[in-house]
């Protein structure tokens, strides 16, 4: 398979995923256009970070498969393509936030730390604290290293998950901007959340109940709640 | 992204973080660390010289080391295959951290060039324990069978690197082309059994002998073990090339639980490494039981959640808790046909067994804002947890004492047997409990309240109790052998002989229930008794009654 310049961002077909007798994620055939900015809804365990894992390629699917622009999830062309912000920030504990954005910059061929890394880190309010290791910080700071190298490397496919924990306010309103600022560079965004009120900064909502979609479209808050108290 | 772009990506990243630990590590804590190492090594080998002892073979001796010498080394080198190919089957044997694997392996450089630093160090390290190991083995090896003192060492250096590469490099086979977890498990086993077929003179010659051969190249020169060599050089060269396959999936879940059970053994904590090995190998409960129990409120709550636990065990827990039975049955003929040291074998796999059998108990233990969060004290839940493990544990002592009495040759007579019955799985079962009810040793305690030397002596009774205690529940068999082996009119039956050893022992199990219901109490006057008998609170409490004193005097005084 290789990529192609039509393909939608993210594809699965018959994607499906097991634990022994658990099934995380039913057969499931999605697609994410490209530029589209999707909201993934639903309960705790109804298959969201499964699906995300899945998307990112840490995860191997039980059956199915997932590709991004046309490439096999996994391939060096779909990891390229793809940036995943995990709900837990994982980072070396002996690296600073600085080193942290000069490497994963340098993995993908960035230029390392730079201007762009420079305002990521200070519309994140971490400005005074590059030099120090994250392994030190607090939940929240850890979150906001990890959105710092989820977006300063180059991506076309934005996957997230549960972004807002441990986030503070502010924090908050920079990501939900940054958020918009990448959906309007046209990269595709999936973003799984409990925040009912994101629904309505996204062109689509796809609600997950028991590893199945239960709800596909444009949504308002007030569907949200309704979904996830159904 | 290129190869020597990735190449160079990757090796910044670890110059840099090398030197942060260079630059972390203290002389002194290396300095430390040699120096236990070195300790270690040399209590090893004295005990191991001992138990091998200094004595030349005699001309018998010699004979059956020549018929049976490679299988028996053999087993080592198919252990070695068996472990790594069920390592590979589970995504390792790498141990990569968290942070590589989302951040580098997610990334468009080349998972080979990624990869295959950790791989090469993790086989240098290896390789160097290997070799150490062998040659000290061939230095044991040489004191019973002679000659040249260079050729044992180097012969045994080169079976440990042997075995190292056969091992290391099964492992990376399975992992990078994605071996399924039950081929690799059988492949291993099937080689494991052979050899011990082979090494027990009951089946044809194993492979793994073959590498066996190179072991005793001093006391018999064999160019055949020249293959294993080749093929283990092949198959780590194979997995190196292969180990940009590896699951990621694998070696994220590996990632924390590696790091996790590195930590829990040099702590001692037998239960965090129990939990943590059963998440790596991925045993988790059943979802729905083997049987479907009552529904109705139970009339004995612990008792039926013991139960319940019991029956969502996954098949793999219950044919390791049978294998284990088996096996202890089978070192218990062997400890009843003369080969005494076997009981101890015996008592350890039951012991393992337990280990799985108190689980509902060592879940209490793991929560223990949970357990104090019932209306009734620790002791009075945890000897209600009793009960059920113990029944399940009389039952796979029954399953062991059952292998013993089977007819063939060391068959244990069906008395003693039954007696063994009764005491293998309670003993085995109250090692188990004190194991988890005791928990990982207290460092503040240990080190800020008493010496190093009772610290260290706390330590190893601490570690050697609760196995000693499953080891214990054997002795009737050395009892049973010991009156069948004397011919005298008075000698008292096995069945007899193996019931007068088994009363003592019962005693032990109702003095071990006693303390898991008093367990806390018994603490509790410990220390009001240690502090009674402390000088600093001798002075403390002097000085306390001479305030008082003062006081009175101040008050009469005033009046």
């Amino acid at each position: 398979m290789t990529g192609a310049d039509d393909a939608p961002a993210v594809e699965s077909i018959g994607l499906s995923k097991s634990y022994a007798d658990l099934v995380a994620l039913h057969p499931l055939d999605l697609a994410v256009a490209g530029g589209q900015s999707v909201a993934l809804i639903g309960h705790n365990g109804s298959g969201k970070s499964t699906f995300l894992r899945l998307a990112a390629g840490l995860l191997e699917p039980t059956a199915g498969e997932v590709e991004i622009a046309g490439w096999p999830t996994g391939s060096p062309e779909a990891r390229a393509t793809t940036s995943f912000l995990p709900d837990d920030p994982v980072l070396y504990d002996d690296l600073s936030v600085r080193e942290h954005v000069e490497y994963v910059s340098r993995l993908h061929s960035g230029p390392g730390w730079d201007d762009y890394a420079e305002e990521l880190v200070g519309r994140l309010s971490l400005i005074d604290r590059v030099d120090d290791l994250p392994s030190r910080f607090s939940r929240g700071l850890r979150q906001k290293t990890s959105i710092v190298l989820a977006l300063v490397r180059p991506f076309s496919v934005l996957l997230v998950d549960e972004p807002f924990v441990g986030l503070d306010q502010t924090g908050k309103a920079a990501l939900l901007e940054m958020l918009d600022e990448v959906h309007e560079d046209g990269a595709a965004t999936v973003v799984a959340t409990h925040d009912p009120d994101f629904v309505e900064r996204v062109d689509r909502c796809i609600a997950l109940r028991d590893g199945e979609v239960v709800f596909d479209g444009k949504a308002t808050t007030a569907d949200v709640l309704r979904l996830v108290s159904a | 992204m290129t190869v020597s772009e990735s190449a160079a990506a990757v090796g910044a990243l670890r110059r840099a973080r090398r030197k942060h630990r260079v630059s972390d590590i203290h002389w002194v804590d290396a300095f430390y660390q040699v120096y236990i190492t070195g300790i270690v090594a040399i209590v090893a080998i004295v005990l191991v010289s001992g138990v091998v002892g200094d004595q030349r073979l005699g001309a018998a001796g010699m004979a059956r080391v020549h018929a049976h010498g490679p299988a028996m080394a053999g087993l080592a080198a198919a252990l070695a295959v068996a472990v790594g190919l069920r390592s590979g089957g589970r995504g390792g044997p790498l141990a990569l951290e968290a942070p590589d694997v989302r951040h580098v392996l997610l990334s468009p450089v080349d998972r080979g060039v990624a990869l295959r630093g950790p791989a090469l160090r993790q086989i240098r390290f290896l390789a160097l324990c290997g070799a150490g190991a062998g040659a000290a083995a061939g230095q044991l090896a040489l004191r019973r069978l002679g000659g040249n003192p260079a050729a044992w060492v180097a012969s045994g250096a080169a079976f440990g690197l042997l075995c190292v590469g056969l091992g290391f490099g099964s492992a990376l086979v399975a992992s990078g082309r994605r071996l399924p977890r039950w081929a690799a498990t059988a492949i291993g086993a099937v080689l494991l059994a052979w050899s011990v077929a082979d090494a027990t003179g009951r089946g044809p010659t194993a492979p793994a002998s073959f590498a066996g051969r190179m072991a005793l190249w001093p006391f018999k020169f064999d160019a055949l073990a020249v293959v294993p060599g080749v093929l283990a050089l092949a198959l780590v060269a194979v997995g190196i090339a292969s180990v940009a396959g590896t699951s990621l999936e694998s070696a994220e879940r590996r990632t924390s639980l590696v790091g996790q059970l590195k930590f829990a053994v040099t702590l001692q904590d037998l239960r965090t490494v129990l939990v943590l090995r059963r998440q790596l190998a991925m045993e988790v409960p059943r979802t729905r039981p083997w049987l479907r129990g009552s529904r109705r409120a139970p009339r004995f709550p612990v008792w039926r959640r013991g139960w319940r636990g019991v029956l969502r065990w996954p098949l793999v827990r219950v044919a390791r808790v049978v294998v284990l039975a088996g096996g202890a049955g089978l070192a218990l003929r062997g400890a009843y046909s003369g080969t005494t040291p076997l009981v101890v074998l015996a008592g350890l796999a039951l012991w393992i067994a337990a280990l799985d059998a108190v689980e509902p108990m060592a879940q209490e233990t793991d929560h223990p804002g949970r357990r104090d969060g019932f209306p009734m004290d620790a002791g009075s839940l945890m000897v209600r947890h009793v009960p059920a493990p113990a029944v399940l544990m009389l039952l796979i002592g029954a399953l062991a004492a059952g292998v013993a009495a089977l007819p063939g040759g060391g068959s244990v007579p069906l008395a003693p047997a039954g007696v063994l019955a009764g005491t293998l799985g309670l003993l085995a079962f109250m090692g188990a409990a004190v194991s988890v009810l005791q928990g990982a040793p207290n460092q503040v305690d240990q080190l800020a309240m008493i010496t190093p030397e009772v610290a260290g002596t706390r330590t190893v009774v601490r570690t050697v109790w609760p196995p000693a205690l499953a080891v214990g529940g054997t002795l009737p068999i050395v009892a049973a052998r010991a009156a069948a082996s004397t011919h005298s009119a008075t000698a008292l039956s096995p069945a007899v002989a193996a019931a007068f050893v088994a009363i003592p022992l019962l005693i032990v199990v109702a003095l071990g229930v006693a303390w898991v219901r008093y367990r806390d109490q018994l603490h509790a006057w410990i220390k009001v008794s240690m502090e009674q008998m402390s000088p600093t609170k001798a002075i403390e409490r002097a000085q306390a009654e001479r305030a008082a004193l003062d006081d009175g005097d101040d008050e009469e005084e005033a009046r």
